[in-house]
C-alpha cells in the first residue's frame, strides 16, 4: 500500500491508517458503518425528536395501523400498539435501549476480560492450567445459556440480566486475549522491553496493548451483536425487561397477543433489532477482512 | 495417543459433570426459601414428614454427606419434585429432552446439508457474483434474531396463508401416548388407526420450527465451510499437487474436500450448543414441549427444583455433546490432538 505524493516520498500507512483503508475499498463495509452510525446518532438524539413518551397511553388511538395504510394517521406515523402508545417513538427508545445497553455491557465485559486474559496470558504453571481448562468448557457454551442461568440465580429483571449477560460475554475476551498476549510474549519486541528493565503492567499497556486494538475492536463488534440479539432474547423471553419497558424485545413479546390485529407491532421492533445486528455484523466483518488483507500484504 | 486423549477427555467429562452436580446442589441454597424444599420439592410437609425428608437428605449430617446423598439420588433418577406440577422432575425431563434433541437433531442436519454443499460452491466461486451473494445471505440470514424469525414465519404461513399449524407438536385430536418422547417413534409404537394422518401431522408441526433454526445455523455452517475452503485452496500443497499435474476435480476431491473439513469438525461442536440455545427460543415461541420452553416457564414461576433439574440438564447434555463431538474430531484429526494444551 504505497501512495506518492508531490515530493515524491514513499508514504507509508501507520497499521491503524492502513487496516481503515482496507475497510473502505468494501463498499458494504463502508454502508453498514453508516447504518450502524444512524443508529448511534437515533440512540443520542432520538427522546429531542420525537413526539411523544413511549409509555404515554392515548386511549383514542388505539392500534393504529401505519400512516400509508388506510386507517393510519399523521400523527402516529408508524401505528401505535394495543395501549395507544406511539410505535415510532417506542422504537427509537427501544433502540436506545437495546443498543445503550449493549454498548455498556461490552465495555464492562471487555475491560474485565482483557485484564484477566492478560493476567492468565502473562501468568504460568499450575494457575493459567486451571484457568485455560476451566475457559475452553466455558467458551464451548453459549452466552445466551449462561446468561439464562444466571437469570434464574438472580431472578427476573432487566438489570438482572444485564449482570447475567456481560458475565456470560467475559470468557470470549478472556480467550482471545489469553492467547494473544501468550503469542506476543514469546516475540522479541518484548524480550528487548523486558531487557529494558519493563514491569508487566507497562508490557502490557505501551507493548502489547497497541498491537491488541484492532483484535479488540473486532472482537467488541462480536460481543456487540451478541448482546444486543441477547439482550432482546431475555426480553422476549420474560426473562429480562419487563412491559411496559420499551425495550425490543419486550415490545415484541407484548405485540404477541396483537399479532393478529397488528402485525406491523411485531415486525417493526424485529426489524429495528435486525438491522442494528446486520450492520454490526458487516462492520465485524468488513473490519475482520481489512486486518486479514493487511497481515497478507 | 489415542487412550490418552480418551482418557483426558473422560476425565474432564466426569469432572465438569461433577461439579455441574455440585453446582445444582448449592444452587438449593442459594434459591430463596428452604434449602430442603429447593432440593425435593415438597413443600407444606406436616412436621413428622418434614422430620423424615430432613433424615432421608441426610440434613443432619455434614454437606458433604448431603452432597453424597444428594448425587445418588441423581443416579436412581430421584430428581425431586417440581412446584409447580407435583410431577417427579425425571419423569418432567424424559419426555421434555428428547423433544428437543428431535427438534436439533433434524435442523443440525438439514443445516450441514445445505450448508456444506454451498460453502463449498462460494469457495470456488471465490470473489465470483455467485459468491458475494450468498455471502451476503449468509450475513443477513445469521442477523436475524431467532425469535422474530420464528414469528414472522408464523405471521406468513400460519396466519395469512394458512399452510402450517401455530404451535405443539402434532395435531390434538390424534392421542399418542409419549413413552419415549421422540415423536415418530411414539407414533410408530402407538395404537391409533390412521398412523399416516398422523405421520404427516407431526411432520407439518416440525416444519417451522426446524426452518427457523435451519435458516441460522446454516448461514453459520455456510460461513465455516467457505472459510474453510478457501484457506486450503490457497495453502502451498494445493499449488504442489496442480504442479504434480492433476486436474481440477482431482485436486479437490483428493486434497480439497477432505483438508477443508476436518479443521471445522471442532467447530460444529460449539455449533451444537449454540443451536440447542436457539432451538430452547423456537420452542418458546411455538410451544414445543421441549427443554428450553419447560425450563423457561418455571423460571418465570419460580419453580426452584425445576430450575435446578433443567439447568444441570441441559448443561450436562451441552458439556456431553460438546466432549464427544471434540473427542470424535481429535480421534479422526489427530493432529488437533495438543493443539488446546499445548503449552501444558
Amino acid at each position: 500500500m504505497r501512495r506518492i505524493d508531490f515530493y515524491e516520498d514513499d508514504l507509508y500507512p501507520s497499521p491503524l491508517k492502513h487496516t481503515w483503508q482496507e475497510f473502505q475499498k468494501s463498499h458494504i463495509a463502508v454502508l453498514g458503518m453508516w447504518i450502524l452510525a444512524f443508529f448511534i446518532v437515533l440512540i443520542v438524539v432520538g427522546p429531542f425528536v420525537m413526539p411523544f413518551d413511549p409509555l404515554l397511553q392515548n386511549p383514542n388511538a388505539v392500534l393504529l395501523s401505519p400512516s400509508w395504510e388506510g386507517s393510519g394517521s399523521l400523527q402516529y406515523i408508524l401505528g401505535t400498539d394495543s395501549l395507544g402508545r406511539d410505535l415510532l417513538s417506542r422504537l427509537v427508545y427501544g433502540c436506545r435501549m437495546t443498543l445503550g445497553i449493549s454498548l455498556l455491557l461490552v465495555m464492562i465485559a471487555m475491560m474485565l476480560g482483557v485484564a484477566l486474559g492478560a493476567t492468565a496470558g502473562m501468568a504460568k504453571g499450575v494457575r493459567s492450567s486451571i484457568l485455560n481448562h476451566l475457559l475452553d468448557s466455558l467458551m464451548a457454551i453459549p452466552t445466551l445459556l449462561i446468561a439464562i442461568v444466571i437469570v434464574a440465580i438472580l431472578g427476573v429483571g432487566l438489570v438482572n440480566s444485564m449482570w447475567a449477560i456481560a458475565l456470560a460475554l467475559v470468557p470470549q475476551f478472556v480467550h482471545n486475549t489469553r492467547e494473544f498476549v501468550r503469542n506476543e510474549m514469546n516475540k522479541e519486541y518484548i524480550l528487548a522491553s523486558k531487557l529494558d528493565g519493563a514491569r508487566k503492567l507497562h508490557l502490557f499497556f505501551y507493548c502489547i496493548l497497541p498491537n491488541m486494538f484492532e483484535l479488540l475492536v473486532v472482537q467488541c463488534t462480536m460481543a456487540l451483536s451478541i448482546a444486543i440479539l441477547d439482550i432482546s432474547a431475555l426480553g422476549f423471553l420474560g426473562l429480562g425487561a419487563q412491559p411496559p419497558s420499551p425495550e425490543l424485545g419486550a415490545m415484541l413479546s407484548e405485540a404477541l397477543k396483537v399479532a393478529y390485529k397488528a402485525p406491523w407491532s411485531i415486525a417493526l421492533p424485529g426489524l429495528a433489532i435486525f438491522l442494528m445486528v446486520l450492520s454490526i455484523n458487516i462492520v465485524g466483518d468488513g473490519l475482520r477482512a481489512a486486518l486479514r488483507n493487511r497481515l497478507t500484504q | 495417543m489415542i487412550l490418552r486423549t480418551l482418557i483426558r477427555n473422560t476425565n474432564l467429562l466426569i469432572s465438569t459433570l461433577l461439579i455441574l452436580s455440585l453446582f445444582s446442589f448449592v444452587l438449593a441454597f442459594l434459591f430463596p426459601g428452604d434449602p430442603l424444599e429447593n432440593l425435593s420439592g415438597l413443600t407444606n410437609l406436616s412436621e413428622q414428614e418434614y422430620e423424615r425428608v430432613f433424615l432421608a437428605y441426610g440434613f443432619d449430617q455434614s454437606y458433604v454427606t448431603q452432597f453424597w446423598i444428594y448425587l445418588n439420588k441423581l443416579f436412581e433418577g430421584d430428581w425431586g419434585l417440581s412446584f409447580a406440577s407435583g410431577i417427579p422432575l425425571w419423569q418432567e425431563l424424559s419426555l421434555a429432552l428428547p423433544a428437543s434433541i428431535e427438534l436439533s437433531i433434524y435442523s443440525l442436519f438439514v443445516s450441514l446439508m445445505i450448508g456444506i454443499p454451498l460453502g463449498f460452491w462460494a469457495g470456488f466461486k471465490y470473489h465470483k457474483p455467485a459468491d458475494y451473494s450468498l455471502l451476503a445471505i449468509s450475513v443477513v440470514s445469521y442477523s436475524l434474531p431467532i425469535f422474530w424469525l420464528a414469528l414472522i414465519l408464523i405471521l406468513i404461513f400460519s396466519l395469512s396463508l394458512g399452510w402450517l399449524p401455530l404451535s405443539g407438536r402434532v395435531s390434538l385430536l390424534f392421542d399418542i401416548p409419549e413413552v419415549s418422547g421422540f415423536m415418530f417413534v411414539d407414533i410408530f409404537n402407538s395404537e391409533i388407526d390412521n398412523k399416516n394422518a398422523a405421520y404427516i401431522s407431526a411432520l407439518k408441526h416440525l416444519i417451522m420450527p426446524t426452518l427457523s433454526l435451519t435458516i441460522i445455523t446454516a448461514a453459520i455452517i455456510f460461513r465455516l465451510t467457505r472459510r474453510s475452503f478457501i484457506d486450503v485452496m490457497s495453502s502451498q500443497y494445493i499449488k504442489t499437487a496442480y504442479t504434480r499435474g492433476l486436474s481440477h476435480t482431482q485436486v479437490i476431491l483428493r486434497h480439497g474436500v477432505r483438508n477443508t473439513l476436518l479443521p471445522i469438525l471442532p467447530l460444529f461442536a460449539m455449533q451444537s450448543a449454540v443451536l440447542l440455545t436457539n432451538a430452547m427460543i423456537v420452542e418458546f415461541v411455538y410451544s414445543w414441549p421441549g427443554v428450553g420452553n419447560w425450563l423457561i416457564q418455571a423460571i418465570s414461576q419460580r419453580d426452584y427444583p425445576a430450575i435446578r433439574a433443567g439447568m444441570l440438564a441441559v448443561s450436562s447434555l451441552v458439556i456431553v455433546v460438546t466432549i464427544m463431538t471434540d473427542v470424535s474430531a481429535k480421534l479422526i484429526n489427530p493432529a488437533l490432538v495438543g493443539e488446546n494444551h499445548a503449552e501444558n
